[in-house]
């Protein structure tokens, strides 16, 4: 089955490292399939959001439209076509 | 160009370069580059035409290693800063020194979780250095105050020292290829065998090229009043060694404290050396009244240098790479502090003034002329 065609939203400062796109379209079945599409497409930009064991790194959330994946499956969340994923830093107020 | 004097200021904000004339007067702000960003190790490369790096250790999207090829007016960042290989498990957390290596363009990177890195083409690409970093001790080592973190590289013609908190003293002898512990004399106060094979938390080393084979080392002290198994343990915190750091011995005799982070060695002159003092509860100066100590003879003895520096009331820090002297005929010394001061110490230490008051906590300071 042709994995569902999805977008990554990204966030400001991490658009220099895919050459300014703020959104980059591609298929993947799941968070975890669409990093590793990443890794091979955007690899300046997959070393901002992963760290070198492959981990997301863990100030960074990660939303499937407005739902965090940590209240999903984490990056194992399943994908639907017409999904935006998004990454953000974990920043607060306070 | 005449000679200028180019100050890297690493902050938790970013890094700052402030530029002045030889005569010291007035230093020109510029930055913060990086911006928001934290900034623990920063080198001015003076080998042909000058170049600054920056570590940027951002919390949210990883270590980066900034470089400024105009004298800080503008930082790029590199190709790609020092990675673990994929399958080692391990993941960068910090990047705590960057050192000029032997080579033209060859930089050394130390890092927490600690491990050492070599790029030979100005940070553009990196390669582990495995004699060290994959060590049989490595897995041993355990994260001090400040993180899992080799600080302090000392290059010294064929021989490397590195610094590692808390991992002690490692010595290779043949250009980086292979390290052994050498901590004879280094205590840790902090474990129940005073005298390890391995396991210390230095704070800094630093040596002079005039006097082959000595070196400094500020060691995490303040076990005077230690109550535990073995009773006190005084005057292990500072310390020198003459033969190329295979022993050491204390030098501590003499000063208020023998905590702190930072030491130097004068530019000219291998017998003066200067170090913090801190209170090891409150890591500021005794009495709230910041020092700098200096020896000029080598550690036999030590006078306290403060004029010019608030008499009471200061609980600053200055952090192991937080202050740095430049070669100048008369040197001038420069500490910054973790409430944003940036302090000269002009005649050697003799008058401090400060330079800047307001900028964010600071982590690290070099300085150059080029």
């Amino acid at each position: 089955m042709r994995p569902p065609a999805i977008i990554i939203h990204i966030p400001g400062p991490l658009r220099v490292f895919c050459s300014g796109a703020a959104q980059l379209p591609l298929a993947a079945q799941t968070v975890r399939d669409a990093l590793r599409i990443l890794e091979q497409s955007q690899p300046a930009f997959y070393r901002n959001v992963c760290d070198e064991t492959g981990t997301l790194r863990r100030h960074l959330n990660v939303f499937v439209n407005s739902d965090n994946i940590r209240d999903l499956d984490g990056i194992d969340t399943m994908l639907s076509p017409g999904d935006v994923v998004t990454i953000l830093p974990a920043v607060s107020g306070g | 160009m005449a000679d200028r004097i180019i100050l890297t200021i690493g902050t938790k904000k970013g890094v700052f370069v402030a530029e002045a004339a030889k005569s010291r007067r007035k230093y020109a702000l510029r930055g913060p580059f990086g911006p928001g960003v934290p900034v623990y190790a920063t080198l001015v490369d003076t080998r042909g035409t000058p170049r600054i790096y920056a570590s940027s250790c951002n919390p949210f999207f990883g270590m980066k290693v900034l470089r400024s090829t105009d004298l800080g007016k503008s930082f790029k960042e590199t190709k790609s800063g020092p990675a673990f290989p994929k399958d080692d498990g391990r993941a960068l957390a910090n990047i705590w020194a960057l050192e000029m290596g032997a080579a033209k363009r060859e930089l050394l990177c130390g890092v927490e979780p600690a491990a050492l890195f070599r790029s030979r083409d100005g940070g553009d690409s990196w390669e582990m250095v495995t004699g060290i970093s994959n060590h049989d001790h490595a897995r041993q080592w355990q994260p001090g105050g400040g993180g899992l973190c080799m600080h302090t590289i000392v290059r010294d013609g064929r021989r490397l020292h590195l610094g590692i908190s808390t991992g002690g003293h490692y010595l290779s002898e043949d250009g980086g290829e292979t390290f052994h512990a050498a901590n004879k004399g280094v205590g840790a106060g902090f474990a129940p065998d005073l005298y390890p094979e391995f396991g210390q938390c230095v704070h800094k080393i630093a040596r002079h090229g005039d006097a082959p084979g000595r070196l400094y080392m500020q060691n995490h002290g303040g076990w005077a009043n230690w109550t535990g198994p073995g009773g006190p343990r005084p005057d292990i915190g500072v310390l020198r060694s003459d033969d190329s750091g295979h022993t050491w011995r204390s030098i501590a005799k003499g000063l208020p404290s023998d905590f702190g982070f930072p030491i130097l060695v004068h530019p000219h002159n291998a017998d003066t050396v200067y170090v913090v003092p801190l209170d090891p509860e409150t890591r500021s100066c005794p009495g709230s009244a910041p020092a700098v100590w200096r020896s000029e003879n080598g550690g036999n003895s030590w006078s306290r240098l403060s004029r010019g520096l608030p008499k009471t009331d200061s609980y600053f820090t200055i952090l192991r790479d937080g202050m740095d002297v430049d070669h100048l005929k008369t040197p001038a010394l420069y500490f910054g502090t973790t409430t944003g001061q940036l302090w000269i110490g002009r005649e050697g230490g003799e008058q401090w003034d400060c330079l800047f008051d307001s900028l964010p906590p600071i982590n690290n300071v070099k300085v150059a002329v080029v």
